[in-house]
């Protein structure tokens, strides 16, 4: 049962996958490079094309994502939305000026790989609309390049290291900020909640399109948000006993993290 | 039944063998239990019979595995599953969560198994009266005692009618309340003809609800017989199992020569009542 | 559990749930396909009152809406009826701010928008159990792996936040405070974080053996065990709201609807 998926499931997940990157993708350029950047777009066709564009595309890659997963991998991402939702509520109501939505993410990410990342950071925000805010859901599809930018951070070798996880994290706030700009611009106006309304009206008083605006913001919040939660993924994957972590196949085969190469051991 | 013929078996990336050349032979519709020290393998032999091993967890399985006639190793994990179930000590992490009631949970894997609806309707309503928890029907899985969950994890595995169900230590977290109830559900699935293999520390349960008894050491089975003997056996020490208090005072007394050393030593209440009234009771 | 369910006698609740769903998508379909500035609050009036209504949950439906989408109107309004840069009806001023009524419209048109998305999607929670939410979509070919995550973490989510709960509860009896400056406000998740990570790793294969146990994954066709009602009538009107809306949206992006 450890290969529930037939060979034609294996390709049918990964056409789900690389389609619904592909309609990100173009729903993306054609956001940034083709529309008018400021408000008045917001009544027009992109406020509609964004929100097609990037949940269509969010369910594509949840879906041919989540069906790579085994069943030993599927029963921790509960475990962690779980996780993300409190610590993430919990940061809000103690007026924190970050999210911290993404450790459990993260987390799943580098031990389990970017498939896993993907399906996290996905039902989160599906589990945050059930439960406190339907206007978490169209910002899944930043959920997910969150968690695959992770699995591949660790994949490539990055939590071997003390100083590369930072980085990694600084990135990757940066490109979530890029992904969330348009969504918060032509679906919301620029009004998402928190204080992220008035911040955005503060750098349009500048002068700055509506686009740039939330842009700003989200760089404003994201990156150092990103660089703390891998910062403490590191630090709390460091804390644990190898015996946990060795159990991890991704771990083993990337040898994702220090002193977890797969060898025989005692 | 059950047939493990030379099984060796070493977990992924270790070099020790957890189980080594184990013989082992149960016949059906018998409680078997078998005892063995912390950590001796017991869960590791509970996989085995149950599929889990190698489907699941991967490592090196050598010898012949066969219950309920299916080649273990050739067989699928669902072929497996379909005809030996598998409980484990925590009852909480046996509520999936798939389900919103308790009644749905234990319908889950017939669910899974793709049984009509029909049937599913009546297998749970059996299942839920022979275990006696229709009060429990509505709640949510979550909401229960640890005891309780752990009926309804047995009662979700039962109603897929498994030929066989390996239960690994199923009253380790439980109250003794608790433990009562699933030792009283452990009769009754045995008299409806499934045959038990139960791994546990209690024994003096294991002497009032096994028929036979074997004790798992060094990697194989070393003793097997029936509980009365295999209890009482004074290798069980040396094996890390422990002895029943009753074993234990008897032992005592003989030592202190207040009892006599011929007769057999007792093993439950009743025995030890009847060993030091010298017979009269 | 942790939605917002509320059960109620209402006709609303008695529907199939993946009518609801496909109500809420073509309510949101049209109000993001039409440009006019008042068609959010057409639809507001026109769909979302007498719907409160009729489910026996306006109260709470609008207690909601009122607090999530609310904040967003407002800074909508402010922030582009001072700054919107295709100003030209100038309604006021306060010192050198103008506020302009294109603006105005626009973020109006914009927050109640917001609020629609938000008024919809509330009312489907509302009447809508997850589980069974989830049995009529697994029904229609939604994985099994999909319904399994979602039920699952909904119904964990409370044993965490009542552990979270009493580790602060802890903390705040030993002194340590919850206000003050940012890095002893951080201090205070920080021991809540470890248990939390732990409860990740401990137990994944016993969960894992359990699932396994009861056959998950199997590619078996499976049917329901749980019934939720359907009807033909239910089944004629979500085809007749898709077509309505894909018309709308149609006949928006081809300018007929400008």
């Amino acid at each position: 049962m450890s290969s529930t998926t037939a060979e034609p499931n294996k390709t049918r997940n990964l056409i789900f996958i690389i389609l619904g990157a592909l309609v990100v993708i173009a729903t993306y350029l054609y956001l940034i490079i083709g529309q008018p950047t400021d408000i008045a777009a917001g009544l027009g066709p992109s406020a509609l094309i964004a929100l097609a564009g990037y949940l269509i595309g969010a369910i594509l890659i949840g879906v041919g994502a989540i069906h790579r997963l085994p069943t030993n991998t599927l029963v921790l991402i509960p475990v962690a939305i779980a996780i993300n939702i409190v610590v993430g509520q919990l940061t809000a109501a103690l007026g924190l000026p970050f999210y911290f939505d993404s450790i459990g993410t993260i987390l799943v990410a580098v031990v389990a790989g970017p498939a896993a990342g993907a399906v996290t950071g996905a039902f989160t925000n599906v589990i945050w609309g059930l439960t406190l805010s339907p206007l978490a859901l169209p910002f899944a599809i930043t959920a997910i390049v969150i968690g695959v930018l992770a699995g591949y951070a660790a994949r490539i070798g990055v939590f071997r290291t003390y100083w590369l996880p930072p980085i990694a994290g600084l990135v990757t706030g940066v490109i979530a900020a890029l992904v969330s700009a348009p969504i918060a611009a032509f679906i919301f106006g620029g009004a998402t909640g928190g204080g992220t309304g008035a911040i955005v009206a503060a750098f349009q008083a500048f002068g700055n399109s509506l686009l740039a605006s939330t842009t700003l913001q989200g760089l404003l919040s994201d990156p150092v948000d990103k660089l703390i939660t891998f910062t403490v993924v590191m630090l709390i994957l460091l804390a644990l006993p190898t015996r946990f972590k060795q159990r991890f196949p991704f771990v083993r085969q990337y040898n994702v993290l220090p002193g977890t190469k797969a060898k025989k051991l005692d | 039944m059950i047939e493990l013929a030379g099984v060796t078996y070493t977990y992924p990336d270790t070099e020790r063998a957890v189980l080594h050349g184990l013989d082992l032979s149960i016949t059906e519709g018998i409680v078997f239990g078998i005892v063995g020290a912390s950590g001796v393998g017991k869960s590791t032999l509970a996989k085995v019979i149950s599929g889990f091993i190698p489907h699941s967890e991967g490592g090196e399985l050598e010898g012949a595995v066969t219950v309920a006639g299916i080649d273990v190793v050739k067989a699928t994990l669902l072929d497996v599953v379909s005809k030996v179930g598998l409980v484990t000590q925590n009852p909480f992490n046996q509520i999936t969560g798939a389900r919103f009631s308790v009644e749905e949970e234990i319908a889950f894997g017939l669910e899974n198994l793709g049984i009509p609806r029909d049937e599913m309707i009546e297998r749970v309503g059996a299942v839920i009266a022979r275990f006696g928890i229709q009060e429990l029907r509505d709640r949510s899985p979550f909401a229960l005692s640890g005891g309780q969950q752990q009926l309804v994890a047995i009662a979700s595995i039962v109603v897929m009618e498994p030929a066989i169900l390996v239960m690994d230590e199923p009253t380790s977290q439980l109250d003794p309340s608790g433990t009562r109830l699933v030792f009283d559900i452990i009769d009754r699935v045995a008299e409806q003809g499934t045959t038990v293999v139960l791994l546990e520390h209690k024994l003096e349960l294991l002497r009032e609800h096994a028929q036979v008894v074997a004790v798992l050491a060094e990697g194989r089975i070393v003793l097997s017989g029936a509980p009365r003997e295999v209890l009482a056996d004074d290798r069980l020490d040396q094996w890390g199992v422990g002895s029943t208090r009753f074993t234990s005072a008897a032992r005592a007394a003989i030592s202190a020569e207040l009892a006599s050393a011929d007769s057999a030593i007792p093993v439950s209440l009743k025995e030890a009542v009847s060993y030091f009234s010298g017979g009269r009771r | 559990m942790t939605t917002l369910y509320l059960d109620r006698p209402s006709p609303i609740h008695r529907l199939n749930p993946v009518t609801k769903l496909v109500g809420l998508l073509a309510v949101v379909l049209v109000v993001f396909a039409l440009p006019q500035w008042w068609a959010s609050v057409a639809i507001l009036v026109l769909v979302m009152v007498p719907a409160a209504v009729v489910s026996g949950v306006g109260g709470r439906l609008l207690l909601v809406t009122l607090i999530l989408a609310g904040p967003l109107l407002l800074v909508l309004i402010i922030a582009q009826g001072f700054f919107y840069p295709g100003r030209e009806t100038i309604l006021f001023a306060l010192g050198a701010l103008q506020f302009s009524l294109e603006g105005l419209l626009l973020a109006v048109g914009v927050g109640t928008r917001t609020a629609v998305l938000v008024a919809a999607s509330v009312l489907l929670l509302l009447t809508t159990h997850p589980g069974a939410l989830m049995t009529a979509l697994t029904e229609r070919g939604m994985p099994a792996k999909v319904s399994y995550v979602v039920s699952s973490t909904l119904q964990i989510i409370p044993a965490f936040r009542t552990r979270a709960e009493s580790i602060l509860l802890a903390q705040r009896s030993r002194g340590l405070r919850t206000r003050g400056n940012i890095v002893r406000r951080v201090r205070v998740l920080l021991p809540l974080v470890t248990p939390l990570v732990l409860g990740v790793f401990v137990d994944v294969e016993e969960r894992s053996t359990a699932m396994e146990a009861r056959a998950f994954g199997s590619t078996r066709s499976r049917v329901s065990y749980a019934v939720i009602p359907d009807s033909r009538g239910q089944q004629f009107s979500r085809w007749a709201l898709i077509v309505l809306a894909l018309a709308v949206v149609v006949l928006s992006f081809t300018g007929v609807l400008r």
